[in-house]
């Protein structure tokens, strides 16, 4: 097992060097540079400004500096943020995800889980409909509609005495106030895609013969369903579980710009539209390692829930 | 020496050092809330808050309240008193400046003439990177500075003693007070760069002479200013606490605001005016910005070297259905690129502008008949690009609309994201282009710049040496008349060439709470600096 991992996170440099290399050449190949702006500069300025970020260096000299530089950790200066570097814009934004991302994550396993198998174990019922009903509004439903009908909700309409709303329409403290919507609108899409899949791999796993012996043989429904079904039923759930939550962490520009959260996903964004190279690759870089990461978990997840699975 | 200029100058002069140089004017009667705190919306996260580095209008929000020029914009638009105290052109391209002697940094340490010459300097030096040194380019021997063909230390201004400034301009620049009260052109400390480097500019370690301090800043979330102690008005001002928010969503700063998170927005969405206008009345605030929106058409193509064709283009687009129909943001229309509250130049319009616009039409396809464009001649077609946002996309589908009922004209359209736009606008590489211009100083040179020959802004490639000319000799007035008289005629001249299509003139529309005292609607730069407001009781 061990010798796998290792063998996984060996896995992930060779990986990493490969998206950003192609990164790299797509940026660059990008029209518009980071200093081109509606006021022209001037020609010694630019010429200084190119010579401080290598830009006058030929691009694969260039991209030698940036894999020295990223070999030693540091993922350059930001082109449009003069005042900041790029590892220091990274540790701001990240924990911001990481929180939004993780606690939706964490809410949507629990109560998508809950859901399906409720609505598997029901079906044609009216908890199924309402499974199945709320399971279509999440997934139908943009997150750019169902978020400010959330702020009109409990920030506008319910508000405190003193005028102000009952939850923050957006920004960010740290405080849990600031934390419920944006975590309610990713749990919300979330449980609704790991209900539905936990629905359809429980309802496929109880018309498998081996629950079909464990019926015949007697035993209780609650102990087929958690000892025997569950298990081979949560497959599918963990397959998504990698995307989910990496889309979740590093992707939720929607929330991220819904609620004016600043998180990963609005400095990527703002990266790639400032043509800020650093900025960008230096978050294509902390994907990649947030992807293989999550990957690796989820194959681990696998050999736990399927006993034939081995490394 | 011109005695006009200078007794001008000296009025203009005694006349500001009698003002009392307030922050907050209170009115007597009005009871303050126990908590001054202020939350403004600032549209996006600030470039830099390094006065010789940060070009963008959020980040210089915010600049003004950390630092004090030799002057600072009131918040009716007004030059007041900075560090400076008093000011006098002392000849037509020299102006003195004198210092207070009560000016600090947040420190405790004393501002002097030296912090003003080593912040120029380092500002104009290419060695910094700025971008945005329009400003310092008026002083003497800049340009060559920037251009990397002089030493910074031969920039025309110098410290004649601790607390005497004198500058020398290259033009004669009757607005030079109105530069200095950018925080572009602010004084830095030498030693608490030295000291800290780069990150001079994180909390705990700027050291500022403003009205306020900085507290925190988190990228991309806020950036928290206190009163600074050390300010030689620090009596006056009343907000103790200052929140920039910069989000760049302007329909989540209006639920900010709706919310009671936030005191003011920067903008407001576009296309619901006239809802806000009935939800919020006297909340919603408009004042005329000096700003205009206009097209481009590339004048190095053959169909646009023909005024006739430029002149049928924009005789036939109805800037007034434009304003109330389509932007309806309280924009005004606009026949030039000078625009209301321009000083040194007044606007003009088309005498065509008083015609039916059936009129109008029958003129423009003769135009365009006599330019050899038309049914049985040449064919007109044109192409719009203009970068990605819905209401650039608006505008340019009702100019193609204008053209196609009105001329008969087919009208293609490309959207580029803003980083290739202003590439291909540079470059040429379009045959009609959105522009657009919001004055960084109040002159009529800021304007001017655009039609000027092989200007860097002048993306339109229209030249006349006529207005070059026009230009040249109002930038040598010291006469305040004629020197108006020859801006203005340079400017009307180039839109009888039809050198652009002027559309509209901004406004700056925002939503003020009702308990936010202190706001105008004349601030046309919309340069408001938080020391000028207060929270009344609520």
């Amino acid at each position: 097992m061990w010798s796998y991992i290792l063998r996984r996170v060996l896995w992930a440099i060779p990986t990493a060097l490969a998206v950003i290399t192609i990164c790299y050449v797509m940026l660059h190949l990008t029209p518009g540079g980071p200093f081109d702006s509606e006021r022209q500069i001037s020609p010694a300025v630019l010429a200084n400004l190119q010579a401080k970020y290598h830009l006058d260096q030929p691009m694969w000299k260039q991209y030698l500096y940036y894999l020295n530089d990223l070999a030693h950790g540091d993922l350059g200066a930001s082109f449009r943020y003069a005042d900041w570097s790029v590892n220091s814009l990274v540790a701001q934004a990240l924990p911001v995800s990481l929180t939004i991302g993780g606690i939706s994550m964490l809410i949507a396993l629990v109560v998508g889980v809950i859901l399906g198998i409720a609505a598997a174990l029901r079906q044609n019922s009216a908890i199924d409909y309402v499974v199945m009903f709320l399971g279509n509004i999440g997934n139908t439903v943009p997150s750019f509609v169902l978020g400010p009908v959330l702020i009109l909700i409990f920030a506008i309409w319910l508000k405190h005495p003193d005028g102000d709303g009952w939850l923050p329409a957006g920004g960010w403290d740290g405080g849990i106030r600031y934390m419920v919507l944006p975590i309610a609108l990713l749990s919300i899409i979330n449980v609704a895609t790991i209900g539905r899949i936990m629905r359809a791999g429980l309802v496929e796993t109880m018309t498998s013969n081996f629950i079909r012996t464990a019926r015949a043989k007697g035993l209780p429904l609650r102990t087929i369903v958690l000892r025997h079904a569950l298990k081979p039923a949560l497959i599918p759930v963990a397959s998504v579980l990698g995307p989910l939550a990496i889309s979740s962490i590093t992707a939720a520009v929607v929330t991220e710009t819904v609620f004016a959260l600043p998180g990963l996903g609005k400095l990527i964004v703002n990266g790639a539209s400032n043509r800020d190279y650093t900025l960008v690759l230096g978050l294509v870089v902390l994907i990649t390692l947030i992807a293989v990461l999550f990957n690796l978990l989820v194959d681990l997840v696998y050999a736990l829930l399927d006993p034939r699975i081995r490394y | 020496m011109n005695r006009k200029i200078i007794a001008a100058a000296l009025a203009a002069s005694l006349g500001l050092c009698s003002l009392t140089a307030l922050a907050a004017n209170v009115p007597a009667g009005v009871k303050l809330a126990d908590k001054q705190e202020l939350v403004r919306h600032n549209g996006t996260e600030p470039d830099s808050l390094d006065p010789s580095l940060y070009e963008t209008k959020p980040a210089n929000y915010i600049a003004s309240d950390l630092f004090e020029g030799l002057t600072r914009n009131g918040a009716d638009g007004s030059i007041l008193p900075g560090v400076a105290e008093s000011w006098k052109q002392t000849d037509p391209h020299t102006w003195v400046f004198k210092l207070r002697k009560d000016a600090k940094f947040s420190d405790g340490s004393t501002v002097t003439a030296d912090d003003f010459v080593y912040s120029w300097q380092r500002t104009v030096d290419p060695k910094t990177g700025s971008k945005y040194t329009i400003l310092h380019e008026f002083i003497a021997n800049a340009k060559d500075i920037v251009a990397g063909k002089k030493a910074p230390k031969e920039l025309g201004v110098k410290a004649t003693d601790k607390y005497t400034l004198e500058v020398k301009t290259t033009d004669v620049v009757p607005f030079f007070p109105g530069l200095v009260a950018m925080g572009n052109m602010a004084p830095l400390k030498k030693e608490a760069l030295d000291k800290n480097g780069k990150d001079w500019v994180k909390p705990g370690k700027m050291v500022s002479n403003g009205a306020y301090m900085l507290a925190e800043w988190v990228p991309n979330n806020r950036v928290v200013l206190v009163k600074n102690p050390n300010y030689w008005n620090a009596k006056t001002v009343v907000i103790t606490k200052v929140t920039y928010n910069p989000v760049e969503s302007d329909d989540t700063a209006l639920k900010m605001y709706k919310s009671g998170e936030m005191d003011w927005t920067d903008e407001i969405p576009t296309g619901i005016y006239a809802s806000l206008k009935q939800q919020f009345g006297g909340e919603l605030r408009n004042t005329p910005w000096l700003g205009v929106y206009y097209f481009n058409m590339n004048n190095n193509l053959p169909e646009f070297k023909d005024k006739r064709v430029r002149q049928a283009l924009s005789m036939v687009v109805d800037r007034d259905i434009l304003t109330q129909r389509v932007t309806g943001n309280g924009e005004t229309p606009a026949y030039s690129l000078f625009v209301k509250g321009t000083s040194a130049g007044t606007p003009t319009t088309y005498s065509w502008t008083k015609e039916p616009m059936a009129q109008r039409v029958t003129e423009a396809k003769k135009l365009l008949s006599d330019a050899g464009y038309g049914p049985g001649k040449k064919p007109l077609t044109l192409k719009i690009t203009y970068n990605t946002n819905e209401m650039h996309k608006k505008i340019a589908l009702f100019l193609a609309s204008e053209w196609k009922n009105k001329l008969g004209l087919q009208t293609s359209m490309e959207n580029q994201e803003f980083k290739v736009f202003v590439k291909t606008r540079h470059d040429g590489a379009y045959q009609l282009a959105r522009n657009a211009w919001i004055a960084d100083y109040n002159d009529a040179t800021s304007f001017l710049d655009l039609v000027r020959c092989g200007s860097a802004q002048n993306d339109t490639f229209y030249c006349s040496k006529t207005v070059d000319g026009l230009i040249a000799d109002g930038n040598q007035q010291t006469d305040a008349g004629k020197r108006t008289a020859a801006f203005s005629k340079a400017m009307e001249l180039a839109m009888e060439d039809y050198a652009v299509i002027p559309m509209f003139q901004y406004a700056k529309a925002r939503l003020v709470k009702s308990y936010v005292g202190g706001y105008t609607n004349t601030n046309f730069l919309d340069d408001y600096l938080t020391q000028d407001f207060y929270i009344i009781k609520h």
